[in-house]
């Protein structure tokens, strides 16, 4: 299970995240570079149609891949209520064949991505975790080398934190709060809800970067 | 990771495998001074797909498997022996594969017994049991040689040692004998070096020679 929030940003306000981030987490950033594959079961297959995602790693010296499966979002008035999206999340690390495996299982690639920036890992009464990332589209099967920008100028952020059934308030409220903070520059809200960028984004941004990032938040 | 060979108990023609069987494989190895250190238990899964539409079945793989071992309590491992590809995983990837829908267990088997530690080697005997049933379909044993890590290397005192075990179960004149299948492993894209990985591939092939013989006696 996880919470969630998503938002997105104009590059040009990206370096003044990073330097607002650094102050919130107090943690080193680390590098992103994920190739991100969707994998969609074929026609007959399965008592439902399924899809399953296959990310690798490619900061590592030796790519790590993992498998993950996203479930449904939590629905009613109480998900309603809350302001950052609640889904079941499994993962699991796998050794590098496993989309191979797939394939073979009957799975086939429906899209892939590959995310490049950067991610903030963190404790804040939970896990948190941030990226700013832009998400490239590759012309050819696995070109990734070839990668261009789905959407050039703009980059997403994504802030998640996994949670049980028992903690998810308590987790989705510190996801919430945290978010707060980032609100001059970036609107965070559940995926696929978009709320555009922050129009007051550009003053903060001048202000963060005029501040030379040294002013601890 | 030290060098492991699985054995499987192949009875000879006419003769089934048994609970006593088993019994005399244990109290070989005590004989030859085998110290017990406790039990052991590995669990394989047989897969098979959910199929909206079942006139595609050969287009999906017959022998999909997923073991998990008594070393890697935390590892979870598919085996499609056909096409020669092995993973590992984390346990969770199972609850994945409950979630997708798209393959379910359909048959489920034990193995399980005794550890025993005779010098450098760690020596497993178990019974392959259906999950739900004492009705034992076949034995295992694990040898284990814990000095090394590369299969080449360890082959000749691997060798060595079936002969001296060999020559001890044979004094107990049972009906078959415990044969060591080898492999192809670069076919399965695993090196020298032995892995939990290796034991996976291991497994599969013993579960496709027992099921062979089964079928065979049928027949």
């Amino acid at each position: 299970m996880e919470c969630v929030v998503q938002g997105i940003i104009e590059t040009q306000h990206v370096e003044a995240l990073e330097i607002l981030l650094q102050g919130l987490c107090g943690v080193q950033r680390e590098r992103l570079r994920v190739h991100e594959l969707c994998l969609k079961s074929g026609p007959s297959l399965g008592v439902v149609p399924s899809e399953v995602r296959l990310l690798c790693d490619l900061d590592q010296p030796d790519p790590t891949w993992t498998v993950k499966h996203v479930g449904g979002a939590m629905r009613g008035p109480g998900a309603d209520q809350i302001s950052v999206m609640v889904r079941t999340l499994i993962e699991s690390k796998v050794s590098k064949n496993a989309l191979r495996m797939f394939y073979a299982l009957g799975y086939k690639l429906d899209h892939e991505l590959l995310k490049v920036g950067f991610a903030f890992h963190f404790q804040r009464t939970a896990n948190i975790s941030v990226s700013v990332s832009s998400v490239n589209k590759m012309p050819k099967v696995h070109a990734i080398d070839e990668a261009v920008p789905v959407t050039p100028g703009m980059q997403i952020v994504d802030v998640t934190a996994p949670a049980t059934p028992a903690n998810y308030s308590e987790v989705a409220a510190a996801v919430s709060s945290f978010c707060e903070f980032l609100a001059p520059l970036v609107h965070l809200s559940k995926p696929f809800i978009s709320t555009g960028v922050v129009p007051t984004a550009a003053a903060a941004a001048a202000s963060l970067m005029s501040d030379g990032g040294g002013t601890a938040l | 990771m030290p060098v492991k060979w699985v054995l499987h108990w192949q009875p000879n023609q006419g003769s089934t495998v048994s609970s006593q069987i088993l019994n005399e494989a244990t109290q070989c190895v005590e004989s030859i001074n085998g110290v017990k250190e406790g039990r052991w238990k590995a669990t394989l899964n047989y897969y098979k797909p959910l199929l909206r539409d079942q006139t595609n079945q050969a287009e999906f793989p017959r022998d999909f498997l997923g073991i998990s071992l008594a070393d890697q309590p935390n590892k979870y491992y598919f085996i499609i022996r056909s096409q020669r590809i092995v993973l590992e995983a984390d346990s969770s990837i199972q609850l994945i594969m409950e979630r997708l829908q798209s393959y379910k267990s359909k048959v489920a088997l034990y193995f399980e017994g005794f550890q025993y530690q005779l010098g450098d080697f760690r020596l497993r005997v178990g019974k392959v049991v259906p999950t739900h049933s004492e009705n034992v379909r076949g034995i295992v044993m694990e040898v284990e040689y814990l000095p090394i890590s590369s299969m080449e290397k360890s082959r000749k005192v691997m060798e060595e040692f079936l002969e001296i075990w060999h020559e001890a179960l044979s004094k107990r004149s049972l009906p078959g004998k415990f044969v060591n299948i080898d492999l192809n492993f670069g076919e399965f894209g695993l090196g020298d070096n032995y892995t939990p990985q290796h034991t996976a591939v291991r497994y599969a092939l013993v579960m496709a020679h027992m099921i062979a013989t089964v079928q065979a006696v049928r027949g």
